[in-house]
């Protein structure tokens, strides 16, 4: 629903910005239907493209892209959120100094890999790789560069601090259990601080679907694949409307698609959490 | 031993900021760059001009939004909730989706008029975008620490005086809490417009070429504009020299987040 309402809300705004005529209204939604209906070739104005074939760009390219993305970014996220409050915490409890050292040296190089804007990593990748790059490369670039694996990994971290200082996070480290030093696991002190900073987690990852996506996009333009972000600028090239409703409309699904999946994940896990997250 | 630590890090954040200063000043860059052509040069420094020019305007009309829909937002509650589900509906649309379809119906505009007057025309085009999706973290940074100042601690104490909730809310702008929370959004701020500004520059460079919109210059667009400089027979510092500015400004820009965000624990 979010998908179509918010296709037929930005075109409609765009027709109405270049004064189309009516005419032009009901053509775009008979379009827009054939394409809903998964007709073969749903545009009439510009013959050609198929239903399937801008599904497939979704479903084949931008999707997955997006979805290895949100994997690596909830992978970096955690583990730089368990390495980092695990170590304060060895630091506090047993005056280790040698390695909030090491701490400082990490923060510094994701506070600079941050600062690397998106497209000149992919450009710079893209020379080496020409339009061969891995998906898997393209998804690290994408979180990494930029900001969103930092922005991430310390929205996490402040919430577990918060936790550190809290009577039954002190009473649960004097179990005598695992720290979790590199990775927040259940039944370690990093994953006890994760289970109680994990419901305001998981609906900061759905907000987050959509930046992931512009990055995914970004990456299709710059390494020419035949993914959404590339139909999207073609169809603003040649000016083909009904090319453009249909990236769009596909865009916003897979928007909805990871982001239903995320608040899936906080629906099964916390339920009555996910009543307040939405 | 914090001041001086904080003087360090505050000139640091000067020194990182500086390009700004240099295209501004021309005298700092004389005796610089003197290898480069005139052209070159010249659309180095337009290109960072504009885009602190960007960054001002755009920071200006987004902080007054963001501070108007914040107070009304934690004033008014209910209205509150339609700004917060408007927001989210904003929000649910990637940002570079929304800054293409922005600029889309006025490129016919931008391409058939002066360079003056389409250039300005770009510049609030961008800046109305750029609001639209800076907008629902800025005010969710500015409702929820003044909501929880509002409910949790101070409200009882002032109601009981007799104050009223306009009053109340107005004092509390002023805490430091609240203070901290503006400098950290508008270090967000401008995080996400020089981003933007650069990945839509580079995109639309990529796509249409020099006669693209946004008709305002980016380094973004002088990036992709010198792609190719990095190709074998290239000069790869065509490529970098924009670069590192962008870099060391976002650096910048991100010390000062990550220091807000220190405070905030």
């Amino acid at each position: 629903m979010f998908a179509i309402l918010g296709t037929m809300g930005l075109v409609s705004l765009y027709f109405l910005a270049i004064g189309v005529p009516i005419e032009k209204y009901a053509e775009a939604g008979y379009s827009f239907l054939l394409l809903l209906t998964g007709s073969t070739d749903f545009s009439m104005a510009h013959p050609g493209y198929s239903a399937s074939a801008i599904i497939m760009s979704g479903a084949g390219i931008t999707l997955p892209l997006a979805i290895i993305s949100l994997v690596i970014l909830v992978l970096i996220a955690l583990s730089c959120a368990a390495i980092s409050t695990t170590t304060e915490y060895l630091e506090k409890k047993h005056g280790n100094k040698i390695i909030p050292k090491f701490l400082v040296f990490g923060k510094s190089i994701s506070i600079l890999l941050a600062a690397i804007p998106l497209f000149v990593g992919f450009w710079v990748f893209g020379e080496s790789y020409g339009n061969n790059a891995p998906f898997l490369l393209i998804a690290f670039i994408t979180i990494t560069l930029g900001g969103l694996g930092w922005d991430a990994s310390r929205f996490l971290l402040t919430d577990m601090h918060r936790q550190m200082g809290t009577t039954h996070t002190m009473v649960f480290s004097t179990l005598g259990l695992p720290l979790g030093r590199l990775f927040p696991l259940p039944g370690t002190f990093s994953g006890y601080l994760l289970s109680s900073s994990f419901p305001r987690f998981i609906p900061y990852l759905a907000g987050k679907v959509p930046a992931i996506i512009g990055g995914v996009t970004i990456a299709e333009i710059i390494f020419s694949f035949p993914g959404l972000g590339s139909t999207l600028l073609d169809a603003l090239l040649v000016r083909n409307t009904d090319l453009l409703i249909a990236s769009v409309f596909i865009l916003l699904c897979v928007n909805a698609i990871v982001t239903f999946a995320v608040k899936t994940v906080l629906f099964f896990l916390y339920p009555r959490l996910y009543e307040k997250a939405i | 031993m914090k001041k001086p630590f904080n003087y360090l890090k505050n000139f640091c954040i000067f020194l990182l900021v500086s390009p700004f200063l240099a295209v501004w000043v021309p005298s700092i860059l004389d005796g610089l760059l003197t290898d480069l052509t005139p052209a070159y040069r010249s659309s180095l420094v337009l290109s960072f001009q504009q885009l602190s020019i960007t960054l001002l305007a755009t920071l200006l009309f987004a902080a007054s939004i963001t501070l108007t829909l914040g107070y009304i937002s934690i004033l008014w509650s209910i209205i509150g909730k339609i700004i917060a589900s408007v927001l989210e509906a904003i929000e649910s649309v990637p940002a570079i989706l929304i800054v293409l379809f922005s600029y889309a119906p006025v490129s016919g505009y931008l391409a058939s008029h002066s360079e003056a007057s389409s250039s300005v025309v770009s510049l609030m085009i961008f800046v109305f975008a750029a609001t639209l999706t800076i907008l629902p973290e800025s005010i969710r940074g500015i409702t929820l620490p003044l909501g929880e100042l509002y409910y949790q601690k101070y409200s009882l104490s002032f109601r009981s005086y007799g104050f009223r909730r306009r009053k109340i809310l107005a004092v509390l702008m002023g805490t430091d809490v609240m203070r901290h929370a503006f400098k950290r959004i508008a270090a967000g701020i401008l995080l996400k417009i020089l981003v933007l500004d650069c990945s839509f520059g580079f995109i639309i460079q990529l796509g249409f070429g020099s006669y693209g919109t946004p008709a305002h210059a980016s380094p973004g667009a002088l990036i992709a504009a010198n792609r190719d400089a990095l190709f074998q027979g290239g000069s790869p510092l065509l490529f970098w020299l924009p670069v590192l500015p962008l870099v060391m400004i976002s650096i910048a820009f991100l010390l000062i987040l990550t220091n807000s965000k220190e405070n905030e624990i």
